[in-house]
């Protein structure tokens, strides 16, 4: 495994914790986290970039303690955070050259290669040119990714690549995504529940600060087989009114209700919501 | 030209035996002749095809940077520390040139006031360091700030290298203003040593806060301290020999605090 993590602690000031005992293996393939706002994903994937160093609990990436051997991780680590910023001024290859010189590729020549390779494999190589601020928000979130491929990285952390993104390019970007996960660990953070089925090989579910469920996208839809289904009243754990007219609610099923088969973001909710019930009663 | 190659010639050129003027007219007639071109595309070893391919790729999307970042080369600064300091906002010549705009017209504005010309301006030229170091470097300066804090490359060694570019790029204005408007004495100097005291104790301070807070709360400290000691009449008392003897004690006891605690910049 290249991320295990167990009982991980992270507070922010003396204001509650952000991650509370979280515990999670991560390997080869596309890691989904999911996990409402203000869940510690993103706190998560700071600790994993070791850009943070987590007040409790105990991490190894890549086989290596990051508290003592930080910049071998970091040689081998590739992150694109949440709220990415670009020098706006720099062309695309000026951007992510500047970046692989933070990483370290001192060689002039064969750094060149390198940033022509990922903006290359990012579908940029037309713009490479250009200034940042005149590109678009989908294909200056391009850069970011193409910055996180730079020396091959074994561990590569993307913090909600896809929010704001119209569907075609969420497409291109989950076709991208697909393909980094082939051959190394790719620890993704999002929204789109659909991303998580379509791309991931496991998810992981935090909820404040802890993991609320681990396996994969199938396991997590067949946690709602069974309490998922469509009625005319509204009833259950949550329910909403279709665009047939019919609610669709989770939980657990009256009698008589018609049963329908779950996705997984039915699965999500009534994870979601069941905690929120246990926290209240 | 009237000769074409033969296989001999073809070869060698292609396994990099000939002399370089012979391989340069051999490369010249390449660019005009397909025939001979035809002869060599089947002896030229892959790998050398490639590496040529890769220069050429190299030479047409290589881009050409920015003034800055040219300048610096011209002085012999190596690419990537241009292309690492040409990436902080108070390194590019717009600001360096605002920096020292302003010095410029706080000089000839208070010129025509007796005494007055010299205590502004000595007041003022640290400050200018003062506040392109604390942009330089920090997450409210730096856009790219926290890809920068997951890599590998030493964020103290960047903080540490842009600092010294604001102090070069702005003395050296600061210096010729001064001695061409104000006279020859070197009191006309007295800045340099407030100026390194300041910008090393904000260094040392933004350990903690935010660089472009600790270059602010600095240099209010020091306008303090110069307008206290100006209340009445001109007067050069922050600058008096035990004044300058402090400011060097501040910039050393600042520089080994720096070095002590470098580790807590990543
Ligand atoms: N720099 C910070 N200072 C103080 N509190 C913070 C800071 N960053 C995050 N928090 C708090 O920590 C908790 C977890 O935040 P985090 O950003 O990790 O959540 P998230 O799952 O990424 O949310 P989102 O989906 O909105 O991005 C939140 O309660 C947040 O308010
Ligand atoms: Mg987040
Ligand atoms: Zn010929």
């Amino acid at each position: 495994m290249s991320v295990v993590v167990e009982g991980l602690t992270k507070a922010y000031g003396r204001r509650g914790h952000a991650l509370d005992g979280l515990s999670f293996t991560a390997g080869v393939g596309v890691n989904g986290l999911l996990g409402p706002n203000g869940a510690g994903k993103t706190t998560l994937i700071r600790l994993l970039a070791t850009v943070l160093t987590p007040d409790g609990g105990t991490m190894r990436l890549l086989g290596r303690d990051p508290a003592t051997e930080r910049s071998a991780i970091r040689r081998r680590l590739g992150y694109l955070p949440q709220e990415p910023g670009y020098h706006r001024g720099f062309t695309v290859f000026e951007f992510v050259d500047y970046v692989a010189i933070l990483k370290e590729m001192a060689d002039r020549r064969a750094r060149h290669d390198e940033v022509r390779r990922v903006i290359d494999a990012v579908g940029l190589a037309d713009v490479s040119g250009k200034k940042i601020r005149a590109l678009s928000g989908g294909m200056r979130r391009r850069v970011g990714i193409a910055q996180a491929l730079l020396g091959e990285p074994e561990l590569v952390l993307l913090d909600e690549p896809t929010a704001g993104l119209d569907p075609e390019e969420r497409l291109r970007f989950r076709e991208l995504i697909s393909r980094i996960g082939e051959n190394r660990t790719v620890i993704l953070s999002t929204h789109q529940i659909e991303d998580v089925a379509a791309l991931c090989a496991r998810v992981v579910v935090l909820k404040d600060g802890r993991s609320a469920f681990e396996g994969t996208p199938k396991e997590l839809r067949a946690l709602a087989k069974g309490r998922t289904w469509l009625w005319e009243k509204k009833a259950g754990l949550l329910s909403w009114r279709t665009g047939e007219g019919v609610f669709r609610s989770i939980g657990d099923p009256p009698e008589g209700a018609r049963l329908v088969e779950p996705t997984i973001e039915d699965a999500y909710l009534l994870l979601l919501g069941e905690g929120a019930l246990a926290a209240a009663g | 030209m009237t000769w074409h190659m033969d296989g001999g010639l073809a070869t060698r050129y292609a396994d990099g035996d000939l002399d370089a003027t012979l391989a340069a007219s051999v490369e010249a007639h390449l660019l005009a002749c397909a025939r001979c071109r035809g002869l060599l595309a089947p002896q030229a070893p892959r790998a050398r095809l490639d590496r040529l391919w890769d220069e050429i790729a190299e030479a047409v999307d290589s881009p050409v940077p920015g003034p800055f970042e040219r300048l610096l080369r011209l002085v012999g600064v190596r690419d990537h520390t241009a292309r690492l300091l040409g990436a902080a906002y108070s390194l590019h010549l717009s600001w360096i040139s605002a920096g020292a705009l302003a010095l410029l017209f706080a000089v000839l504005a208070a010129r025509e006031t007796t005494g007055w010309g010299l205590v502004g301006f000595l007041a003022l030229a640290p400050i200018v360091p003062v506040a392109g170091v604390g942009l330089a470097y920090g997450r409210g300066a730096d856009p790219a700030y926290e890809i920068g804090l997951a890599a590998p490359y030493s964020a103290f060694k960047v903080v540490l290298m842009r600092a010294a570019a604001v102090l070069v790029t702005s003395a050296l204005p600061a210096l010729v203003i001064g001695f061409a408007l104000l006279g020859q004495s070197w009191t006309v100097a007295a800045w340099l040593l407030p100026a390194l005291a300041l910008t090393s104790l904000s260094l040392v301070l933004s350990r903690w806060f935010e660089p472009a807070h600790c270059a602010l709360a600095v240099s209010i400290l020091w306008l303090a301290g110069i307008a206290g000691t100006n209340l009445r009449e001109p007067s050069l008392a922050m600058f008096s020999t035990v004044g300058q003897l402090g400011y060097l004690t501040i910039t050393v006891v600042s520089g080994v605090l720096l070095v002590a605690r470098r580790k807590e910049f990543s």
